[in-house]
């Protein structure tokens, strides 16, 4: 088997699960991972495949609500809630999915975006089973994982699993079809492959792997609340994944650490945070395109001199 | 089955404009068979129609004996189709072997959806690329990226694209348009060494360069077809000399 991922990026995802868990609380590590992992996904979409989703908090609620309702309602433990939360946004997914590949540029992301709608206000509408506005508390972890550090612990290697089988998945031949896809659907189709499924494909993959961070999360802070079903968090998401680097495959997780950094420090001198979210990300479109991803390849480039000027889509076409 | 391609009474209709009125023609396994005709004389809508783009109004295209029109395009791969983009299309942040890879690919796997091996992880597809890309003549090129190529090496690498599923048809939307007089030596010089393994149909607006290579030319004119023969037919028939050659001899 080829080398799964390259040197750059081993190192930043080493220094990310070890230093995290110093700089931030332990359960604030864990929230970093999950949020890495739902980038990551939805950069299947968004870098991979050229489709934006504006409705990955959908499948992160789908999946938080799922683990948490099982969890709470029916006490069954994370290890098996879990994996279950993650099928279910995939089944989820495929559903969604079937009406929204067949639209693309800004139609899905309008489509996407009405299928978060409607899955808020079901969220919100069902008390009973959600807690509605108040979200979903006592979302217990199971006694192995319970301490915030084994807790932390379980999260890396969901983290890790989850980002070695999406990188499998991009390395693939479907994978680079989706590129293919991308860069071009109309040769795509040309060529042979029918554009329609491999898009829903992807859709899948992504609402899979961001209801599996959407299911840890509900054992994060043991509560569901309910703006991460919200749009304005598929908005947040879209951030992290632009934010760290579209055209890299661990950018989006760059990304989500520093969206939390901000969030969780910034936040407690200044409330109006967000100004400097909506600054950095202006900037960030404006000058760097690539993200942070992007520009720490270039700097790396012109420092040895070999790889200045690349593109970033190259960077991980060539892994 | 020793039928080639039939077009047979293909029109295409945009409300009252006849873009494509009642066309047919025949071409034999093997041959290359050239469209031509002046600007919007429905040349491309005609392809368009071929390559199933567009859904004739009437009439139907078949390959093999088999209806070819009116499908979607990524079906057309498997009646063994191919064709080329008037402009260049490919894959622009792929590397030039992974933009072959796309169609080889296919060819080699079918519509089976493989996710478990990497993508370079099949020496067959690997070796159908290399070899592609040096029939084409981009073989030293196959690990820099598409973009960096010079225009008229990306024309060829379209090319490759096409070539690699080793189809039985290629279809050729004006190869040569936008390329520069060397550039487009170089593609009539591919064409040139694909006519006889390959059923060609070629689309072009340039005159010179289609009368020695085809086998046969139709002159299409105001969506219809105004005359068709051999080279040397077409260049005496006063119809078309009239219609087309007029404004350039």
């Amino acid at each position: 088997m080829q080398k799964l991922f390259s040197l750059p990026s081993l190192i930043v995802i080493a220094l990310l699960i070890v230093g995290l868990p110093f700089v931030q609380r332990p359960v604030v590590a864990a929230e970093v991972l999950t949020l890495g992992i739902a980038a990551v996904a939805t950069n299947l979409l968004l870098g991979y495949t050229g489709m934006l989703s504006f409705g990955q908090a959908l499948f992160f609620g789908v999946g938080a609500y799922c683990a948490g309702v099982l969890a709470t309602k029916y006490g069954i433990s994370a290890f098996l809630a879990i994996p279950v939360a993650m099928l279910f946004s995939a089944v989820i997914a495929f559903l969604i999915g079937l009406v929204c590949v067949r639209r693309s540029g800004l139609y899905f992301i309008m489509i996407t975006f009405a299928f978060n709608q409607m899955v808020f206000f079901i969220a919100y509408s069902w008390t009973t089973m959600t807690g509605g506005e108040d979200g979903l508390p006592g979302v217990r972890r199971p006694p192995l994982i319970d301490d915030q550090w084994s807790f932390y612990i379980f999260t890396v290697l969901v983290f890790i699993c989850a980002l070695c089988v999406m990188k499998l998945f991009v390395n693939s031949p479907t994978g680079r079809i989706l590129q293919a896809i991308r860069d071009n659907p109309g040769r795509a189709a040309a060529t042979g492959h029918d554009v329609g499924r491999y898009k829903l494909i992807a859709f899948v993959m992504a609402g899979m792997f961001t209801g599996l961070a959407g299911a840890i999360f509900a054992f994060v802070f043991g509560i569901v609340p309910i703006d991460k079903v919200d749009w304005r968090f598929s908005g947040d998401i879209v951030f992290m994944t632009l934010l760290g680097g579209s055209g890299s495959f661990i950018g989006p997780v760059i990304g989500a650490a520093f969206y939390t950094w901000l969030q969780e420090t910034v936040s407690h001198y200044w409330d109006r945070w967000p100004m400097i979210l909506g600054i950095v990300f202006a900037l960030v479109v404006l000058f760097f395109r690539t993200g942070v991803a992007g520009m720490a390849e270039v700097l790396t480039g012109k420092l040895t001199q070999k790889g200045a000027g690349a593109k970033p889509k190259e960077m991980e076409a060539g892994s | 089955m020793t039928t080639g391609l039939e077009c047979i009474s293909v029109s295409k209709h945009f409300g009252a404009v006849k873009a494509v009125n009642d066309v047919s023609f025949e071409v034999p396994p093997g041959a290359l068979h050239t469209v031509i005709g002046p600007n919007g004389a429905g040349k491309t809508t005609l392809f368009n129609c071929i390559t199933s783009e567009l859904k004739p109004t009437s009439g139907e295209v078949r390959f093999e004996g088999h209806v070819i029109s009116g499908r979607k395009t990524h079906e057309l791969p498997v009646f063994g189709v191919a064709r080329s983009f008037q402009r260049t299309s490919i894959f622009s942040n792929l590397t030039v072997a992974q933009n072959v890879w796309v169609s080889a690919f296919r060819a080699f796997a079918g519509t089976r959806v493989e996710v478990l091996r990497p993508a370079d992880a099949h020496p067959e597809v690997t070796e159908t690329i290399y070899q592609t890309l040096e029939e084409v003549g981009l073989d030293r090129y196959a690990n820099s990226p598409a973009t960096e190529l010079a225009h008229g090496d990306q024309r060829l690498l379209d090319f490759a694209i096409a070539l690699a599923p080793k189809p039985k048809l290629l279809l050729l939307d004006e190869p040569t348009a936008g390329l520069s007089r060397s550039d487009t030596q170089r593609v009539m010089h591919l064409i040139e060494s694909l006519k006889g393994r390959y059923t060609i149909v070629l689309i072009e607006h340039k005159m010179d360069v289609v009368m020695r290579i085809s086998d046969r030319i139709t002159v299409m004119y105001f969506g219809e077809v105004l005359a068709e023969g051999t080279p040397q037919e077409i260049r005496a028939n006063p119809k078309v000399r009239e219609a087309y050659l007029g404004r350039r001899a």
